[in-house]
Formats: structure tokens, sequence, C-alpha cells
């Protein structure tokens, strides 16, 4: 008895903790099909865009659990970040020379 | 103990070094992931920085509610995904939860798939495939609809992966030939899933959200 108590206070914490970061995804996912129909001429690709980020940001550092891992993960996790972003610059050097 | 000498494999000696070299893999994969999708999304960029107006005419014509209701769809799939591999490594009590969550998972990325047809047939009928009688006169806008197709395709052929290893998982489980308790096939297949998660909520602003408010 007193052993499932404790996994039913287990199975509460972890529906809370993620529903919690579920609601949060939704209402991002609400907030830039909203942003998205408001005229702000750039801004309003770049808040798609913004949003994107922070909804992929609270997946990795929480459902991937990420914010808690090893250094080794993190490394193995940031190097995709690293090249991906110096894929971007140095073609943007490029593209954005040419306008 | 008697779990992790069933879920131990060679080359390993200890359960927690297999557990560790299990995940540093899939991180590489997923990275390796990552530049893929990226270059695809370095395409799009370039040719929407060429063709502006294009772009933005291309994308209001897409179906914004198929694409918001999938990006809902996806998300509450990577919640049920991150609850049945948070449930696998807290307790062995909770082998139930683990399988339903792993069922739910399955579930809403095949509901991912059948809106993603019923999308499809919509956009083929409005000759929104680039060729010989396409809908829209910009040129830019067959760009729009190359990388439309080829990367949600993409994404599809990621999902259904997704979709067998998950389906794989709670067949394996349900049968009792893995214990679900610390079991890194669910971690690693959890991993998996989030990323063709991220993939999409990086899609969603550039495909859906063009030109909705000119």
């Amino acid at each position: 008895m007193n052993r499932q108590g404790e996994s039913g206070g287990v199975v509460r914490h972890l529906w809370a903790r993620n529903l919690l970061i579920w609601a949060a995804l939704l209402a991002l996912l609400v907030l830039s099909l909203v942003a998205a129909y408001v005229p702000m001429g750039r801004m309003t690709t770049a808040s798609g865009i913004i949003i994107a980020g922070v909804k992929s940001t609270l997946v990795v550092l929480l459902f991937m659990e990420l914010a808690s891992a090893k250094p080794l993960i993190r490394i193995a996790a940031i190097s995709g970040l690293v090249f991906v972003i110096a894929m971007f610059a140095l073609t943007f050097a490029d593209v954005l020379a040419r306008i | 103990m008697s779990d992790e000498s069933a879920l131990l494999r060679e080359p390993w000696l200890d359960f927690g070094r297999q557990r560790e070299a299990g995940k540093f893999g899939i991180w590489v994969f997923l990275a390796s992931e990552t530049l893929f999708f990226g270059a695809l999304i370095l395409t799009y960029t370039v040719c929407r920085i060429e063709h502006p107006d294009a772009f933005t005419a291309a994308g209001r014509e897409t179906n914004i509610w198929y694409g918001t209701i999938n990006t809902a769809v996806l998300l509450t799939s990577s919640l049920t995904m991150a609850m049945a591999s948070q449930a696998s490594e807290a307790s062995a009590r909770l082998r139930r939860l683990v399988l339903v969550c792993l069922m739910l998972t399955a579930m809403l990325g095949l509901a991912f798939i059948v809106i993603k047809g019923f999308e499809y047939k919509e956009d083929i009928d409005k000759q929104l495939v680039p060729g010989a009688g396409f809908a829209l006169s910009q040129p830019g806008a067959q760009l729009f609809y190359g990388f439309y197709w080829l990367v949600t395709g993409v994404h599809a052929i990621h999902l259904s992966i997704g979709i067998a290893l998950v389906s794989r998982l709670f067949w394996v489980l349900l049968r009792r030939q893995l214990p679900a308790k610390d079991n890194p096939e669910i971690e690693v297949t959890a991993l998996y899933w989030h990323l063709v998660d991220i993939v999409w909520i990086f899609l969603y602003p550039l495909i859906y959200l063009p030109g909705r408010a000119s």
C-alpha cells in the first residue's frame, strides 16, 4: 500500500512536470499563429522563427533532458548546432553580399 | 539487477556504460540529422531571400489549419514520449504507464501522417505540385513547393521510422521480452522522436506562416 502511494506520487509529479511543458509549447504555438496575422513587416517572419527557437529549446532541455545531461552528451548535442551556425554564417556571408 | 543483465549487450561489461554509450551515439546521430535538415532549411532561406514575394504568395496557399493541428498533434506526441521515457527511469512499477504512453505516441504519430495525407490530397487538387499546370504564376513559388514536397516528405519518412520503432518497443515490452525499467531503447527512441518533433517545429513557421499578415 505504501509502495503504491509512493509510485502514485511519482506519477503525479511526472504528469505535472510534463503537462506544464506541453501547455507552454501549445501556448507558444497559438502565439506564433496569432503573430503571423499581425502586419509587422520583417518582424512577422522573425517572430515565427524566434518562437520556434523557444519551443525547440524547451523540448531539448526538458523533454530530451539535456539540462541535466552529462558534459559529453551536451558537447555531442551542441556540435550539431555549431556546424549548422557555421553553414548558415558562411553561406550568408556570400548571399547577403550579393543583394 | 536481473533487469540490467537482461538488457546488457556486448561488447559492454557494465550496464551504466552501455546506457551512456547509447545515449552519446544517438546524440551524435541527431547532430548529423540537424545538419541534414539544416542544409534543407538553408536552401529554403536563400531561395526566399531571392524571391520574397513569390514565397509569401506560395505560403498563403498552404492550409494553415492542417499545419497547426498537426503541430499540436506532434507536440502532444512528444509529451507522451517524454512520459514513457521518464516513467521507465522512475520505477519498475510504472510499466503500464510506459506501455500506455508508447501506444499513445505511436497513435499520435499515425494521426499526423493521416492528416498530412488529407493535406497532400488538397495540395494536389489545388495543382500545387511543381511542373506543368502549376497553380501560381511566380517562378519562385515553384521553388517554395519544391521545398515543401521534399522536406515534408523526408519528415514523414522520419516520422514513419519513429512510429515503427515505438510500435516495436510497445510490442516487445508488452510480451515482456525486455524489462521496461531503465530500458535504454526507450530513452534512445524518445530522443529520436523529439528530434523529428523539433524539425517540424521549425518547418511550421517556414511553410505555413508566410503571407498571412498581407
